[in-house]
């Protein structure tokens, strides 16, 4: 029963990021008083791109072939190793927060190789930056899981969610809400949205994540746009799930279930809303003042560990 | 309702020193007078808090002129002055952002060491606040020393008697009105006398960069 | 085992050349590592030491002995282990040597080499680990200064020979204060002796153990030596080195620290952990900055040793404050980490070698497109990229995680300086990790991808048989120790329990296919998301192929925003990939910038020629090594003036060091 609810969990995933994206970009129409395409029109987009002629450079190697797939695979790895609906998951075994955050540097890594395999400059330049950001991003990202691990015991995923669903009053606390801050700067670092990466930008100089993935069309592009989007509903569902639990079902019952959708789908939209109101306020930051904004969520994530251990 | 009390005083000591590292991330001078504002705000409420729970009814009152005092008119103050000298931002500082930033942090945890024993001792539901007080005593004095630009070392010295306030009144629930008003007027002395250097030096050099002092030596 | 060198370096000797020598140095050092290999992992695994002595050699300080137990096992495993593939791939690596070097001095020096590398775990008297130690390091100064038509590597091997035997004194003072209360120098009598030792010259043995071992493994600021003589040194050599001599350090800091004395004051630990993690972070930021392929391989094996040095710190730490189980997770992991290294890096340097035999130069900015020319040299390069990075299923991600996972404990410790140590220890341990990504992106991206930069990668050409079976040994040994991470884990342990107090009932590290941590904190399974994603990569394959495959894929040129031709001028270098991560380390860094603008005679808006310089000196050597030669070669200068040539003076000298000797008979009778 818990694979099947694994693998539900996977393909809820796959099939709700697409809208995800879409869901951001309409409300960012909206508040800038356009219309905007609608909220599942990335579903189009992708299926019209599976259709089309793929155009590989004549410099590149096998290895821009494969890396779509790697890339695909590892974001989908990860989907099914986070709690999104149920807690505890059968796979939990297999891999905890640290496997989860390697898994997606993984898919950082060869996307950066694919960027760089064509010889153009704008795919060394956006590999380059996208490096460079994962790079200064990660340890803000390990002190975060630490701040989560001491408070419940143990990086795994499923229990961090037990613990705080056990001990509503550890919500309020410092230590988790300084996390949340921190894991949300870095959540807009690492899924290529302002004040880091514009998404809807068509100027190269300005690209991290789009520069590394112009070379790329038809169905490669396709698994890695879709690969981008389980990307974002991952980092969300994370945020969500971890820092405030309630709604993830502990018992298997179809009640509980159905409840966990919901609960999850109202997370994900709030979210959207306050990614889509920050993408319309903020500007994008150079590239070379990100490294500081990394610095302020490595300082928040190092308040979080203090203030652990300093409760105790 | 004591975990509820120790819950929300290291919230409001967490924010205090949020806003504190402001004065290391932002760049314009705006920014720093809003963070201070907004810091002594939530101080002021943070010693209400204490007054409330710590049924002391003194601290209303410390906590009304902090508001009044550090949340209202200093900062208007401030912002004349900040008209008049024009909008000088901190463009270069001995420390760079993200350096000072990885410098604070560390000394949060310093302060996390030094308090140490203190909190040990202390059998209030407050003492978890106390290293993030002390914290903020350490990073306002390293923004004294690392930034150029006087208003922002101006700034930063009114940050470090929040940071002492806080400190204090985490550590003993508060001190005596009567000590709290004479500091407060001490600050506002030094506040007053601090303004007319400034526009000294601003006259002198037509910039509020500290480092011009030097050229005195001539 | 001992046959096996023996026939190696006789062989070479005594061979004319041609492939025949070459084909014995191989065969000897493969046997040679097999038979230390086996014979490390019937004492691991069975448990029993295994003992010879020979008193009548030597017989002034108590002769030869050997002894081989558990934690020497581990390490004379790790040389056998890499012994192989570095034998078959030198057959053929070797033959660009023809005719330009002796290559019977270099299948002889590097049989002597492995040899006398082997014998230091099993040594058990103090003279047998000095010896076999020098006997090491001459050895490997020999080999670095092979390819002497060099220009670098003469300096690169003086300064290899100094600071290893600078190390060498060091170590020896420290054995010296250890056997000063014992009976004999065997290390049996000094286990016992060192109960009876005060603090402070337990401190001091400790210190003189780390400086001397330190300087051999690697750590900041004795770390000079490594970045000159790695690249000096031919491809095998310098895996062998990269992999295994540099693990020696450890296993001697290993001996003296944990066996010999039995652990310390938790500030030992403190001390490892702030040293390691200085040397991570260093290297890893230096090993960004480096276009030479070979020398970016070097300073990441400082970053490494580093983490190592982390994980040690992180055992003596908890020893020190008795929290024996965890001790031991933290030394496992970090030997683990250290095994996967020896792994990983020197299927690198093979790799870099490969690079090197088929292109002729080292340097990344005129490299690229070599994945079509050496197809198999860069898949295993890329098995070495993904490890080192640290990324899952491979060995460097489970050793990084059971490093982070042996950190945890620590910082729900009560003791006042620990967590806050724990907290900075996981912060470097990340930010390497993230760093090191990047830096094997450049490495791969550059050498490997793109369009060739110069004539010379454009003509390279695949390596020979053995050169690409030695890799795939090693490729294959990554993937193992990643998967197979719940039998090694024990094994390790094994290695280590009944030293000092760790417990001796080692606890079990999960099963199945599934490693958790003995607290039972976490759990993973390097197997399972292997064949996740495997599967996940096949489904996804088929379903495009099967869905979505209406065109065949067409070749066309890289999009050029309007441009008509593209030249490899127009492709990222090396030097551009690290230039934001330089940029934001900049302090650190305090690159020079030289610019020279040559303007026209007539006027000075227009420019004839620019040009730019910028160069990263790396700031100990500019601030404490410049100096310190300098101050050397000026005393040195002054000690030649003892050094007269006259037959008078040098009596004179004899008589004086007499006179002394008899005065002290005076002072001190008896």
């Amino acid at each position: 029963m818990g694979y099947v609810l694994e693998v539900a969990q996977a393909a809820l995933a796959l099939a709700l990021a697409p809208g995800l994206a879409g869901l951001i970009r309409w409300l960012k129409a909206r508040l800038q008083n356009r219309r905007g395409a609608p909220v599942w029109q990335p579903y189009w987009e992708l299926a019209k791109l599976f259709q089309k002629e793929v155009v590989v450079s004549s410099n590149a190697s096998w290895l821009f072939r494969a890396a779509p797939f790697i890339v695909f695979a590892s974001t989908t790895a990860v989907t099914f190793l986070v709690p999104i609906l149920a807690v505890p998951l059968p796979f939990d075994g297999l891999g905890d927060l640290l496997v989860v955050v390697y898994l997606l540097l993984l898919s950082t890594f060869f996307l950066s190789l694919g960027g760089l395999d064509p010889g153009s400059p704008f795919g060394g330049m956006g590999a380059s930056r996208e490096m460079t950001v994962a790079a200064l991003a990660e340890p803000t990202v390990a002190l975060a899981i630490f701040a989560l691990a001491l408070a419940a015991g143990s990086t795994n995923l499923g229990q961090i969610v037990a613990r705080t669903m056990a001990d509503p009053g550890a919500f309020l606390s410092p230590g988790h809400l300084l996390a949340f801050g921190a894991l949300f700067i870095v959540t807009l670092a690492e899924t290529g949205r302002l004040p880091i990466d514009n998404p809807a930008t068509h100027l190269e100089l300005t690209m991290i994540h789009e520069a590394m993935v112009l070379e790329y069309s038809g169905r490669y592009l396709a698994l890695i746009e879709w690969a981008a989007a389980v990307k974002l509903f991952i980092f969300f569902a994370l945020l969500g799930n971890l820092f405030i639990p309630w709604g993830v079902s502990v018992v298997l019952t179809p009640t509980t279930v159905a409840v966990a959708v919901a609960s999850l789908l109202v997370k994900l939209v709030v979210l959207a809303a306050v990614v889509a109101v920050l993408e319309t306020r903020i500007a994008k930051l150079r590239l070379f003042r990100v490294p500081e904004l990394l610095s302020v969520s490595f300082v928040l994530a190092l308040l979080a560990v203090t203030s652990s251990f300093l409760l105790k | 309702m004591d975990s509820l009390f120790s819950q929300l005083s290291v919230l409001g000591s967490s924010l205090v020193l949020l806003f504190g590292l402001i004065l290391l991330w932002r760049r314009g001078i705006s920014a720093y007078v809003g963070a201070f504002a907004a810091q002594s705000m939530v101080l002021s409420a943070v010693i209400a808090i204490v007054g409330y729970f710590g049924n002391d009814h003194e601290l209303y009152w410390v906590a009304g002129t902090l508001f009044l005092l550090k949340g209202l008119v200093i900062p208007r103050l401030l912002r004349r002055m900040e008209r008049r000298f024009a909008v000088e931002r901190e463009m270069e500082p001995y420390v760079n952002t993200a350096s000072s930033l990885v410098v604070s942090g560390l000394l949060v945890l310093f302060g996390y060491m030094v308090t140490r024993p203190l909190v040990g001792l202390s059998q209030l539901p407050t003492r978890a606040g106390m290293p993030l007080a002390m914290g903020l005593v350490l990073v306002s004095l390293f923004v004294v020393i690392s930034r150029k630009k006087a208003l922002t070392q101006v700034i930063g010295f009114l940050m470090l008697e929040n940071g002492l306030a806080l400190l204090a009144v985490l550590g003993t629930y508060g001190i005596p009105l009567i000590v709290e008003l004479g500091v407060a007027l001490d600050v506002l002395m030094g506040f007053l006398v601090m303004q007319i250097f400034v526009y000294r030096i601003h006259e002198t050099f037509e910039s509020i960069d500290v480092e011009q002092l030097n050229r005195l030596r001539y | 085992m001992l046959g096996g060198y023996g026939v190696g370096a006789v062989g070479a000797l005594l061979m004319p050349g041609g492939r025949a020598g070459r084909g014995i140095a191989a065969f000897g050092m493969v046997w040679g590592g097999a038979a230390g290999l086996a014979l490390s992992l019937q004492v691991l695994l069975g448990g029993a030491a295994f003992t010879l002595e020979v008193p009548t050699l030597l017989s002034i300080a108590d002769g030869l002995a050997f002894r081989l137990d558990a934690l020497g096992a581990f390490f004379l495993g790790l040389v056998g282990l890499l012994a192989i593939p570095c034998g078959v791939y030198g057959f053929e690596y070797v033959g660009a040597y023809e005719g330009r070097y002796s290559l019977r001095l270099l299948g002889a020096m590097l049989n002597m080499f492995l040899l006398t590398m082997s014998l230091v775990p099993c040594a058990d008297n103090v003279l047998t680990f000095l010896l076999m130690w020098e006997g090491m390091s001459l050895t490997s100064y020999f080999l670095v200064l092979t390819e002497a038509d060099e220009p670098d590597t003469i300096a690169a091997a003086g300064w290899y020979l100094a600071m290893t035997h600078v190390g060498l004194a060091l170590a020896l003072a420290g054995f010296l204060i250890l056997a000063a209360n014992a009976t004999t120098t065997a290390f049996g009598d000094l286990r016992t002796a060192a109960a009876s030792l005060t603090p402070a010259m337990r401190n001091t043995v400790f210190l003189l153990a780390l400086a001397g071992f330190g300087s051999k493994a690697g750590i900041v600021p004795l770390h000079v030596w490594l970045p000159r003589a790695h690249p000096a040194a031919p491809s095998h050599v310098s895996a062998l080195m990269s992999g295994v001599m540099i693990k020696l350090g450890v296993y001697g800091l290993l001996r003296i620290g944990l066996d010999l004395l039995g652990g310390g004051p938790a500030w030992w630990g403190a001390l490892l952990i702030g040293l390691g993690a200085l040397s991570a972070v260093v290297g890893v930021l230096y090993a960004l900055m480096e276009n030479d392929l070979k020398r970016l391989l070097a300073y990441s094996s400082v970053e490494n040793i580093g983490l190592v040095f982390i994980g040690l710190g992180a055992g003596f730490l908890f020893l020190g404050l008795d929290a024996t189980a965890a001790a031991l997770v933290a030394f496992a992991a970090a030997l683990y980490h250290a095994l996967n290294h020896a792994a990983f890096k020197s299927l690198l340097f093979l790799g870099a070698g490969s690079v090197l035999h088929a292109t002729r130069t080292r340097d990344m900015n005129r490299l690229g497109g070599l994945i079509r020319g050496l197809p198999w040299t860069a898949a295993f390069f890329l098995v070495g990229a993904l490890a080192i990075a640290g990324l899952p299923p491979l060995n460097g991600f489970v050793s990084e995680w059971l490093l982070f996972q042996s950190l945890l404990p620590g910082i729900e410790s009560r003791a006042p300086m620990v967590a806050p140590l724990m907290t900075l220890a996981v912060s470097v341990l990340a930010l390497t990790a993230g760093l090191a990504a990047a830096g094997f992106v450049k490495a791969f991206g550059i050498t490997f991808l793109a369009i060739p930069r110069s004539p010379a990668a454009e003509c390279a050409h695949e390596a020979p048989v053995s050169m690409r079976v030695g890799m795939g040994i090693l490729a294959v040994a990554c993937a193992v120790f990643g998967l197979a991470a719940v039998v090694v884990m024990p094994a390790l342990a094994a290695a280590l329990a009944g030293s000092a107090r760790l417990p001796v009932p080692v606890p079990g590290f999960g099963s199945g296919v599934s490693l958790s941590m003995p607290s039972g904190f976490a759990r993973m399974s390097p197997t399972l998301v292997a064949l996740g994603l495997i599967l996940i990569t096949g489904a996804a394959w088929l379903v495009v192929r099967l869905f979505a495959s209406r065109w065949p894929v067409r070749v066309s040129a890289t999009w050029g925003c309007g441009r008509v031709v593209q030249t490899p001028r127009m492709e990222y270098t090396s030097t551009a990939f690290a230039e934001p991560l330089r940029r934001v380390f900049a302090e650190l860094y305090r690159p020079t910038q030289d610019l020279s603008i040559d303007f026209h005679p007539e006027s000075r808006y227009f420019v004839q020629s620019i040009e730019y310089r910028s160069e990263i000196v790396p700031w100990f050597e500019r601030y404490l090594y410049a100096p310190l030669v300098t101050r050397v070669r000026r005393w040195s200068i002054w000690v030649r003036a003892l050094q007269s040539g006259s037959a008078h003076a040098y009596l004179t000298y004899l008589v004086i060091a007499l006179l002394g000797l008899l005065t002290l008979l005076i002072v001190r009778p008896g």
